[in-house]
């Protein structure tokens, strides 16, 4: 008996199907990965299973038993869990008070007077105002022991790092009573190690018979983990396999519908001058911690410089040193041989630097403004986008957008469509499209393909090796191993603010490169 | 498709108010049948006083003006992400600015009214200059600052027209009242205008220069924020200003500017009431209007073409007030009572129907 089955799941949208006769089911005790491109209709899937939609045919069963979710507060009653891409914690709040936040009333005064006898009003009142956390931490600490998840609960979560975080994301769930467990793109945020201790945590769910439902991008992950396969496009289930006989080249094909080269063609590096020179470069963040450290490094023209790390290890601020005017503690930064350091943005855009953002909502689109807006955001301020009286020529814009969308193969019904309205990939190729057309000579990319598809994360390697053939001059960071290795020309390791190790990409191996990002076995590297 | 959704958006975007309003008008129905009155009575009543005759019809407009001002002062700051809470002050410096050039400056007409426009606008911004330098250069939140220049500007304004700039020594006044502004910066009346038109308003209402005023700032102001490099700039950093801080707009310099723009405006709702009713500055000025600004800014989508509407709908209400008054047995403050309602509902409407327009734009892409 499954532990959860959907059965013939259709969902409509006005002029798209989303979800097309999808069954999919569950055993207890297994993973099932689910995979597909953006856009392909996982999402819905998923969010008809936590309860956010109510599919317009089909059913969902739980242990054979036809069952209708009326939002997530219903699916975790049921016993469906969720890990989101995105955390839900409270940064300020310690491990125990995420966990039982939201649960304090009903689970733990609920354990508290599971021991009867008599008691007065004022005791009841007590109760149900008094935050019992004694029952809770007991119980807390009798699920990390059975799942061999460790964290210390009284650390405010904004301490821990984010392969910690998880951990607590995935208590909570557990702490509500989960049998089903659904993680949408877990291992996005991790290191390689950290990918081996949540894949370990997996195998204990499993063993305790809870089901896990998988969702990821990363086909490695998917083949090294999951017990069965699930592809899905353009909403409709594509193959159901066992993972046995599975192979990459196969689900890639499946998802996408056509063959996917996944190691692009990538010329070695012809590089020329200098473009970009960090040197000797230390900066604080706003609590004064040093963050980036006696930092140099360079990037000539034609080439990828690929920075590899664990997040959370300088790589944010160090470009942002290079994109924005930020304060130095020592150092320089040049561009072409002339100093930087104390150029506003708007001076380092027009100097000829580009920036692709790692966050591309928080800091790359204006959501609400139509695409046309967001081509030339950054670049609005020029001919032919403003005319006389720093009029706003809308006609130039709107034709230049016309001719990126074609150019760049973003998907949309029209340029002065929301930028909100459009998927993952298709408003990550917009920002690679308005950061190209400004022909740079110095690319930043951070993380450029985080959260996109495999079909969009072709295009943008192609794009990222092209402006280097084209003889730019690009930066590349990335937490994704393979994308530095597969895009880079040279790779530099950066650990705790520093570059701890270089080296080129003929030489480079995974085993090496992740041994030197957990700080080259000085023993803390293990978070 | 993308037009058919942008015209559903449009739509909406008109219904909101619409229903906001039918259901402010639904309730008020309710609260009269509760006080005792027939809901025909009173709603005769309402008819009677906003279009009974052509001069009421005008007295709405007419006190929709300053409403209307305060509504896109609010809104310039609004769209920047910028509080300006402190409109109320602002006006109140204003206003008085403008009336010293009124006062003491000899110039002929022509020269004379634009300049005290000018002055009302000079001192509206230097109202709102240290709570702008304050938020950019020290990260002082606009809304506590702007609190405070409020009170500071009503006592300040109090202690001027009692002491260095009263008309009581000069035997003009024995009110705490500045000197009469000088006939040349005094705002003459449309209405005769009006009449040759064949609108048959009466001599009594005010449709003075400062309706030309607020059409001509309405329509700038529009100009500004949705065909300008600088509106651009103003929406973007109010839609996501980390975005706009990374695309390379100069944040601080576009909301200083935004802030000294909606201190400017508000320099201007009191021209109306000083220059065309008054004729001298006192410290009896109207209180309020900056705050009235803030919800009619919001339920006109801080929009100055949708501010029209909004503001002759508060205007609209707190005529309806006097009429219930005046020919039935609801009291005036029902129509208070009323206002905050239908900002309430409009407020949620327009919020709904917000959410319902994305998701439309979701499925028109198919994710």
């Amino acid at each position: 008996m499954p532990l959860l089955r959907m059965e013939n799941i259709t969902k409509v949208f006005p002029g798209v199907v989303a979800n097309d006769a999808v069954s999919f089911d569950l055993q207890a005790g297994e993973v099932h990965a689910l995979v597909g491109e953006n856009g392909a209709g996982k999402t819905t899937l998923m969010k008809i299973l936590y309860g956010l939609y109510s599919p317009d045919e089909g059913g969902v069963f739980i242990n054979d038993e036809l069952t209708s979710i009326n939002g997530p507060r219903d699916a975790i009653d049921k016993g469906i869990g969720m890990v989101h891409q995105h955390f839900m914690l409270v940064p300020v709040f310690s491990v125990l008070d995420n966990v039982i936040l939201g649960e304090e009333r009903s689970r733990i005064t609920r354990a508290a007077t599971e021991g009867g006898g008599d008691r007065g009003v004022a005791q009841k009142v007590l109760e149900r105002v008094y935050l019992n956390k004694t029952d809770a931490r007991a119980r807390l600490t009798d699920l990390m022991e059975r799942n061999q998840l460790s964290v210390d609960l009284d650390r405010p979560v904004r301490e821990l790092p984010v392969g910690v975080q998880q951990r607590v994301e995935i208590l909570k769930i557990l702490y509500r009573g989960a049998q089903v467990l659904v993680f949408d793109e877990p291992t996005a945020v991790l290191t390689p190690q950290q990918v081996d201790g949540l894949f370990t945590t997996f195998k204990e769910l499993k063993a305790q018979g809870k089901g896990i439902i998988f969702i990821s991008h990363k086909l490695d992950e998917v083949l090294q983990v999951a017990d069965r396969i699930t592809v899905i496009r353009r909403g409709k289930v594509v193959e159901t396999m066992a993972r046995e006989g599975a192979t990459k080249a196969r689900i890639a094909e499946l998802m996408v519908g056509k063959p996917v080269l996944l190691k692009v063609d990538n010329p070695p590096a012809e590089p020329g001058e200098e473009v970009l020179r960090v040197e000797h470069v230390t900066a604080q963040d706003d609590r004064g911690a040093t963050v980036v450290s006696d930092l140099s490094l360079t990037v000539r023209a034609g080439e990828v410089v690929g920075i590899a790390g664990v997040e959370g290890n300088g790589q944010t601020e160090l470009v942002r040193l290079i994109a924005e005017k930020e304060k130095l503690v020592s150092g320089d930064i040049l561009l072409s041989g002339e100093s930087i350091a104390a150029w506003d943005v708007r001076e380092r855009r027009e100097a000829g630097i580009a920036h692709i953002p790692e966050d591309r909502q928080r800091f790359g689109l204006l959501l609400p403004f139509t695409l046309a807006d967001n081509m030339v955001l950054g670049r609005h301020h020029q001919a032919p986008f403003v005319g006389a009286f720093q009029w706003r020529n809308m006609r130039a814009v709107r034709e230049f957008a016309r001719v990126a969308i074609e150019e760049y193969d973003i998907r949309t019904p029209g340029e002065t469509t929301p930028a909100h309205a459009l998927s993952g990939g298709n408003q990550q190729k917009l920002i690679i499209a308005r950061e190209m057309s400004a022909d740079p000579r110095l690319l930043l990319a951070s993380q450029p393909t985080r959260g996109v598809d495999i079909g969009a994360t072709e295009f943008i390697y192609r794009q990222i090796v092209e402006a280097k053939v084209q003889g730019r001059a690009v930066l590349l960071v990335s937490a994704d191993l393979d994308e530095i290795l597969s895009l880079s020309d040279r790779i530099l390791v950066m650990y705790k603010g520093q570059i701890v190790h270089e080296v080129s990409r003929s030489e480079a191996t995974i085993e090496e490169i992740g041994f030197y990002m957990m700080g080259a076995g000085d023993g803390d590297g293990d978070q | 498709m993308a037009t058919a959704t942008s015209r559903r958006e449009t739509l909406l975007n008109i219904l909101a108010p619409v229903i906001g309003f039918l259901a402010a008008i639904v309730i008020l129905l309710i609260i009269v049948v509760i006080v005792g009155e027939t809901p025909g009575n009173a709603i005769r009543a309402i008819i009677r006083i906003a279009f009974g005759n052509p001069s009421r019809t005008a007295t709405i407009i007419s006190t929709a003006i300053p409403l209307y001002i305060a509504g896109i002062a609010v809104a310039f700051a609004f769209q920047a992400g910028v509080f300006n809470i402190g409109v109320e002050g602002q006006y109140f410096v204003g206003g008085l600015v403008g009336a010293m050039a009124g006062i003491y400056l000899r110039l002929p007409p022509v020269i004379h009214i634009p300049v005290v426009v000018l002055a009302a606008m000079l001192g509206g911004a230097l109202w709102a200059t240290v709570p702008a330098l304050l938020k950019v250069g020290r990260g002082v939140h606009e809304v506590i600052t702007t609190i405070m220049f409020n009170n500071i500007a009503i006592y300040l304004m109090n202690y001027l027209v009692n002491k260095p700039l009263s008309g009581i020594e000069t035997g003009e006044s024995l009110e705490p009242q500045t000197r009469a502004i000088a006939e040349t910066a005094l705002f003459g009346r449309l209405n005769g205008f009006f009449q040759a038109l064949g609108w048959r308003i009466g001599n009594h209402v005010y449709l003075d220069y400062s309706l030309i005023v607020a059409l001509v700032f309405g329509i700038v102001t529009w100009i500004v924020i949705y065909k300008l490099r600088f509106g651009f700039e103003v929406r973007s950093i109010g839609e996501a200003i980390d975005v706009s801080r990374y695309a390379g707009i100069r944040v601080k310099r576009v909301q200083i500017s935004a802030f000294l723009v909606s201190g400017a405006l508000a320099g201007l709702i009191g021209l109306q009431e000083i220059f065309a009713i008054r004729g001298f500055y006192s410290y009896q000025i109207a209180a309020g209007l900056g705050f009235d600004g803030i919800a009619i800014a919001l339920i006109g989508l801080n929009n100055p073409l949708g501010i029209v509407f909004s503001a002759l709908l508060f205007s609209f209400l707190r005529q309806a007030g006097y009429g219930l008054q005046l020919y039935t047995s609801v009291p005036n403050s029902v129509s208070w009572v009323i206002t905050g309602l239908m900002i309430i509902i409009i407020v949620v409407t327009n919020e709904l129907m917000s959410r319902y327009v994305r998701n439309l734009r979701k499925k028109e892409v198919g994710v």
